[in-house]
């Protein structure tokens, strides 16, 4: 079937103003990191020339920043010196040379700042802190409203030098415009505050401003925020009354959408796995029947198939699709040749594209280690047709397996499971956090394209690998279970891994024990309160499941826990147990194994007690290194990679898999 | 005893010209993992102002090491060592390049490989598992070591630092807490420090100074190094060092090696005398940790407690430190407020290193000297005698101009004066001691319990005289509903309460604290409530009360010692309604909502400018809260600027750098 008739529309071709676009496939704003002093880098260029090349219809870049006051992350593009201009070129250029149009987006983050970098007063419509940064920005004056519209059109005019084909107007999760628009920032009595047309009236002088500088040849895009998620903020009515607006100048081309507000509801824009896809593409539907120009839905958006269905029922006439082509670059392409099934499906994990932005790193990507190196240059085979044994089918086996492959070299892995996946397979088990599976899914499907031999329900030994006199052996072993000392081998205190793995099966009262801080212990405990456990989450930690603010999963996480009932503790040490197995117990009879915890609350240093049935941990594991013990020393090379080096999460894993089987 | 700081001290080979160090700490100055050209002049300010050793930003020794986005690789950091000693030479300092590795305490954010450890424990605040080190992962630590100290030679530094204290594989390997070893390396715990000193002694050759940095007592008895422990340690390692520096922490008491101004000046000085007393005089021994009055620092030479002293976060306030030593000017030096609120940058975000009354650190490049004299002195009316209109009118004196500073209430120092009576926060008034001695020493007549009027204003403007408004702020919105006969008090009226004694007059009950800042207010009103013996409880919309206290150090600290203290902490909470017995809190996430109990709310809010001048005459100078309601720091740098602004051109010129702040002067675009 070809691509035609597979996507109706998808693969269709649409005016956006001035600029055609092959296809519907947008490579939407969003943050990078890769910035360097404030310039655009070559890593930008390396970064959208990937997408570019992998058949996206339209890229729009991160934001540029309009203005010296707005300085709220290190490495802003500060779009305000002209010596962006070389910069915004060589990012052109990549995207041309692939014959895909590129846009710019500019913005000035208003009060969704702080003056850390900046040293200057943070500038907003009204003194009104924003909830993240929690400095009391300055009221601008009209002298300094006028500057910002002004930089707008200055920086438009230097992105037209650079080469871009259009300029996009943020107007949503973090923006001065936005703090205009919202009556929940916006106080102002002036002509600037008050009356919708009054709180839009900066946009359309900076739509005006911005037309000037860049004539009629380029295209105009605003993106408006369809409902911020705040108290008092904005809503759906008034950004269909904004679109309209902006479509009445006649000055603009296209209009995109989001949803919340990025200092106070980030969790809803970049929406982990836990909240369904195209969530969002109501506002985008919503615009669309108010306004004739072209419409961009965004909103978890993963697979070409949901793509063509948001485009099919009309919801948007173009698809922002962003995880899913930092995961992949060759998204559109291969969905357009009909390998839609060979797409690295992004898991909305959020563990090292949003994760890591929070924490002012590179962007990155858990199943694509490739994302935010494209200009690391991967090194040569050194030789190709080498024979490598894989002992491992985790994410660390699996993709060492795959890229070796990918790379020319003869490669078996071994599983002693039936099946690869290790402990992903575990984790995505659980009903909130079955996405998580398609890393290792999409991998084994590479290693079979590649022509991996696969052997499962087979424990490698150092006979059996000595016996094959490969030339090269990568072990990826994994993690065993370690039970913490104060279990004392009580057959009710058992491993998260047990419990997902099958081989425990707790009931009554439970206590999880949490000293990972992650997704283990939220989402066993999930799991045991849906089969009608009491659960109590417990942590030496100030936060229960803290990293799950990092993947944007707190906010849902504790929705779903009040429902369920879980509770949650924190600063406690377990210090010791009595129970079960024997053991004098204090539980509800003799019979009944329930076990007792003694705990220190560390802050006042007084102890306390839980009684329940079962304990179930979720703590560091041991790697298991047997292996590397009776072959490190054999007669060929042999690596370890991923838990079986020390125990972490799974992009440690894909990393040092692909680490090892390009330097082979 | 008559030793002096400012007096020379010999380390090995090399003699310093005063006994005090500038410590090795995190700046973000760094070019990528280059010491940069900021550092050198960062460095270089210290070394003019008369300190003895400069130590580097400890610079990792291998690869596997990168701790933080900025911290330096000492294979990197060759050209940049070089210049630091061309710059700082010329002063006599020592320049030392500290190196170190920071094992299982860094992050594998960057390298994206595991961390090295001795055993696989993990930091309790990232929580991340290391790797066990094994020979070869030993020995390259070993050699990186030699290779950086054979660079530092290579760049004519006088030496390096070896890093053993916090932050340190090689304290994790000499600790009980990480080491669990069962190799020599675990049953001999400093044999790794022991390799590392004879390969960097080897790569240095003769003629450099070798020192060492030591945790002496890791605040975790159970298992980790004690002062009885570290006691051996130093007697057993200080032969093969020329100085030791005594340092205290853990990976479970970070912030204890260099804590907040909760923490009173000097903890470590007992610490320093038993480990000193423990080398009997084989090597000079180094005091550390929150040195940073120098009258104590003295008193640490002169009772034989240390023979010299670390006062890294006095010279990052004050860089001339030594200098105003030896010129008999004690009084003049800008003190240290300990509040770690902008030189601590172990920070995602990589703050550059500044000071909240010295903004100039870590911007030796990018701001002006606010010494110069001006060419066209003038009288100037500085309104407001908070830390803005203080510093505003220091720098004016200085410059050359006469000033008049007026202040409404009956004594100086505005809001940072009511901070310092939040609990724990007393310290930050020394420095509007200081302001109040500079003022007097340059002349600035100052009036009290003086409110400027708008007639006043237009006054002194018809007679010319510049208006530099310092105004401060007035409270901030409430976006609660405050029911009728709800008691609902300011934050800083309730110090003034505390102050005067009046505190007693509110209905006996709990106190609610609202705090949707999460700054050292909300908590420290908190504790000061409780400590009163009022029941008290803390309303925060975050899942830990005080959330932005991490950026200082403090956070784990102020949870516990509100617990302790027996403070409620109702988190993740919105207020939403205030009466005269309970407030009604909702739960942020879920809406859930349940009352407690109140006899008193204490509003801890955001706060707005008082802007009553500015609106009588727009566009005239302001600096401070009266702009936006921030912090100390804002207040300093804006009230500079203004103050540099004011008589350098003509009206038309002024008028525009009123505006303070335009990105060339403040290197925004970097």
């Amino acid at each position: 079937m070809s691509a035609t008739s597979r996507y109706r529309y998808l693969f269709s071709p649409l005016r956006i103003g001035p600029v055609v676009v092959r296809n519907r496939i947008v490579f939407a704003a969003h943050l990078t990191n890769f910035a360097e002093d404030g310039l655009p880098s070559q890593q930008h260029a390396d970064y959208y020339a990937a997408r570019a090349a992998g058949g996206v219809g339209l890229i729009i870049t991160e934001e540029h920043s309009t203005h010296p006051t707005d300085w709220p992350y290190e490495k802003l593009i500060h779009g305000f010196h002209r010596t962006v201009i070389p910069g915004y070129r060589k990012i052109t250029a990549a995207a041309h040379a692939h014959e895909v149009p590129i846009f710019a987006q500019l913005n000035h983050n208003g009060g969704q700042a702080s003056s850390m970098f900046s040293r200057l007063p943070v500038w907003a419509p009204s003194p009104v802190p924003d909830p993240m940064f929690r400095e009391v920005p300055k009221a601008v004056e009209r002298h300094e409203i006028a500057e910002i519209v002004a930089g707008y059109g200055t920086v438009a005019g230097y992105c037209a030098e650079g080469g871009f084909d259009g300029i996009e107007l943020q107007c949503s999760h973090s923006s001065i415009v936005r703090g205009f628009l919202s009556p929940a920032t916006n106080k102002r009595t002036d002509a600037y505050g008050g009356s919708l047309p009054a709180r839009a009236r900066i946009l359309l002088e900076i739509i005006d401003s911005v037309r000037d500088a860049i004539g009629p040849e380029r295209a105009l895009g605003v993106r408006i925020c369809g409902d911020e998620l705040i108290e008092g903020g904005s809503t759906l009515a008034e950004a269909v009354g904004v679109a309209r607006m902006v479509e009445a100048t006649g000055q603009v081309d296209y209009i995109n959408t989001s949803i919340g507000v990025a200092t106070a509801t980030l969790f809803m824009i970049e929406a982990s796995m836990s909240i369904p896809p195209g969530y969002a593409l109501f506002i985008a539907n919503a615009i669309r029947q108010a306004v004739r120009l072209p419409v961009i839905g965004v909103g978890r958006i993963k697979d070409p198939v949901q793509a063509e269905r948001a485009l099919a029922e009309g919801h948007c006439d173009l698809v922002g699709v962003v995880r899913g082509q930092i995961a992949d670059p060759d998204f559109a392409a291969k969905a357009r040749a009909g390998y839609a099934l060979h797409i690295r499906t992004c898991l909305s994990c959020n563990q090292e594209c949003v994760g890591r932005m929070g924490l002012n790193r590179w962007l990155g990507c858990i199943e694509n280690p490739r994302t935010g190196r494209e200009s690391v240059r991967l090194p040569e085979p050194r030789l190709r047709g080498r024979r490598v044994i894989v002992v491992g089918g985790g994410p660390a086996g699996l993709q060492a397996a795959a890229t070796a492959a990918q790379r020319g070299h003869h490669v078996t892995l071994y599983e002693r499971q039936p099946r690869t996946g290790g402990q992903v397979a575990a984790a995505a088990s659980v009903p909130s956090r079955a996405e998580f599976l398609d890393v290792v899914r999409n991998l084994a499907a590479e290693c079979q394209r590649y022509g991996v031999l696969i052997s499962t329900g087979v424990e490698a030994t150092a006979e059996s690998v000595r016996a094959e006199s490969p030339d090269v052996v990568v072990l990826a072993t994994g993690a065993i279970p370690q039970p913490p000392y104060w279990a004392a081998g009580n057959s009710r205190v058992v491993d998260v891994r047990d419990v997902l793995e099958g081989r425990a099966e707790p009931a009554g009262q439970v206590v999880v024990v949490d000293d990972l801080g992650f997704h283990q212990a939220t989402s066993v405990a999930e799991l045991l309160a849906d089969r009608g456990c009491t659960v109590e989450i417990i942590t030496a930690g100030m936060v229960v499941g803290q990293d799950l603010g990092i993947t944007l999963d707190m906010e849902t996480f504790n929705v779903r826990a009040h429902a369920k009932g879980i509770r949650q503790a924190t600063d406690l040490v377990v210090l010791g147990m009595a129970g079960a197995d024997g053991e004098p117990g204090s539980g509800s009879g003799p019979d009944s194994g329930g076990v007792v915890l003694t705990l220190l609350h560390h802050p006042t240093g007084e102890s306390a007690q839980r009684q329940c049935d079962w304990v179930v941990c979720a703590v560091h594991q041991a790697p298991d290194e047997t292996l590397w013990q009776q072959l490190r020393a054999a007669p060929f090379e042999v690596h370890r990679i991923g838990d079986c080096v020390t125990p972490r999460r799974a992009h440690a894993a894909v990393i040092e898999g692909h680490r090892v089987a390009v330097a082979l | 005893m008559s030793t002096s700081l400012t007096d020379p001290v010999d380390l090995g080979p090399r003699r310093a010209p005063s006994r005090v160090i500038f410590g090795p700490h995190e700046t973000n100055l760094a070019r990528r993992r280059e010491i940069s050209a900021r550092h050198v002049a960062y460095y270089a300010r210290r070394a003019s102002g008369g300190c003895g050793v400069i130590v580097t930003e400890t610079a990792s020794v291998h690869p596997s090491d990168w701790p933080y986005e900025r911290a330096p690789l000492a294979a990197d950091c060759g050209p940049g060592w070089a210049q630091v000693v061309t710059a700082c030479r010329p002063y006599g300092a020592l320049v030392l390049a500290a190196l170190g590795h920071a094992g299982m305490q860094g992050s594998s954010a960057f390298s994206q490989a595991a961390l090295w450890a001795p055993s696989r424990v993990p930091d309790a605040g990232s929580r991340e598992l290391p790797m066990e080190m094994d020979g070869t992962e030993i020995d390259a630590v070993v050699e990186g070591f030699a290779a950086a100290a054979a660079l530092a030679a290579g760049a004519d530094l006088d030496g390096v630092e070896i890093n053993a204290g916090q932050h340190s594989l090689l304290r994790q390997f000499h600790s009980g807490l990480t080491n669990q070893r069962r190799d020599d390396y675990g049953q001999d715990r400093l044999l790794l420090t022991e390799r590392v000193l004879r390969a960097v002694r080897d790569a240095l050759g003769t003629g450099r100074v070798l020192g060492l940095r030591l945790s002496c007592d890791e605040l975790a008895p159970w298992a980790g190094v004690t002062p009885e422990m570290a006691a051996e340690q130093a007697a057993r390692l200080a032969g093969q060092a020329d100085y030791l520096v005594v340092v205290r922490g853990s990976i479970y008491s970070v912030p204890a090696t260099r804590p907040d101004l909760h923490t009173e000046p000097g903890p470590g000085i007992e610490l320093c005398r038993q480990v000193r007393a423990a080398v009997g005089g084989a090597v000079p021994v180094a005091l550390q940790g929150s040195v940073v009055d120098p009258a104590q620092a003295q008193w640490a030479l002169d009772d034989g407690a240390a023979d010299l002293a670390e006062m890294t976060r006095a010279q990052i306030t004050d860089p001339d430190l030594v200098a105003r030593l030896r010129s008999g000017e004690a009084e003049r030096i800008r003190p240290c407020l300990l509040c770690n609120q902008a030189c601590m940058v172990r920070d995602n975000r990589n703050p550059v290193i500044t000071c909240v009354i010295e903004p100039g650190s870590g911007h030796e490049l990018d701001d002006g000297d606010t010494a110069v004299p001006d060419q066209a002195p003038s009288p100037v009316l500085v309104v407001g005698g908070g830390p803005a209109g203080l510093e505003a009118a220091r720098v004016l004196a200085m410059r050359g101009h006469r000033v008049f500073l007026a202040e409404r209430g009956p004594e100086l120092g505005g809001m940072l004066t009511t901070a310092a009576l939040v609990h724990g926060r007393r310290r930050l008034g020394v420095v509007v001691d200081w302001w109040r001695r500079e003022l007097e020493r340059l002349g600035v007549t100052v009036a009290l319990e003086h409110e400027v009027a708008a007639s006043e204003m237009d006054d002194a403007l018809a007679k010319r005289m510049r208006v530099l408004l310092a105004t401060g702020s007035v409270a901030g919105p409430r976006d609660y509903r405050i029911a009728a006969g709800a008691r609902v008090l300011e934050a800083a009226d309730l110090l003034a309460q505390v102050r005067s004694g009046a505190l007693g007059r509110w209905p006996d009950g709990r106190a609610v604290v609202f705090d949707p800042v999460g700054g050292p207010v909300g908590v420290g009103v908190a504790e000061l409530l409780a400590a009163s013996g009022r029941p008290t409880s803390i309303v925060t919309q975050d899942q830990i009360a005080g959330s932005q206290l991490a950026l200082t150090g403090d956070l784990a600290e102020a949870n516990s010692r509100l617990q302790r203290a027996g403070v409620h902490r109702e988190l993740r909470s919105l207020l939403r309604v205030v009466t005269d017995d309970h407030v009604l809190l909702e739960d942020r996430w879920t809406g859930e909502q349940r009352t407690v109990e109140c006899a008193l709310l204490v509003h801890c809010g955001h706060r707005l400018p008082e802007e009553t001048l500015y609106l009588h005459r727009p566009r005239t100078r302001r600096a401070g809260d009266c702009v936006a309601p921030r912090t100390v720091l804002e207040a300093v740098l804006e009230a500079r600027r203004v103050a540099l602004a004011i008589g350098v051109a003509d009206e038309q010129a002024a008028s525009a750098a009123g505006r303070a702040l335009t990105p060339t002067m403040t290197g925004a675009g970097r």
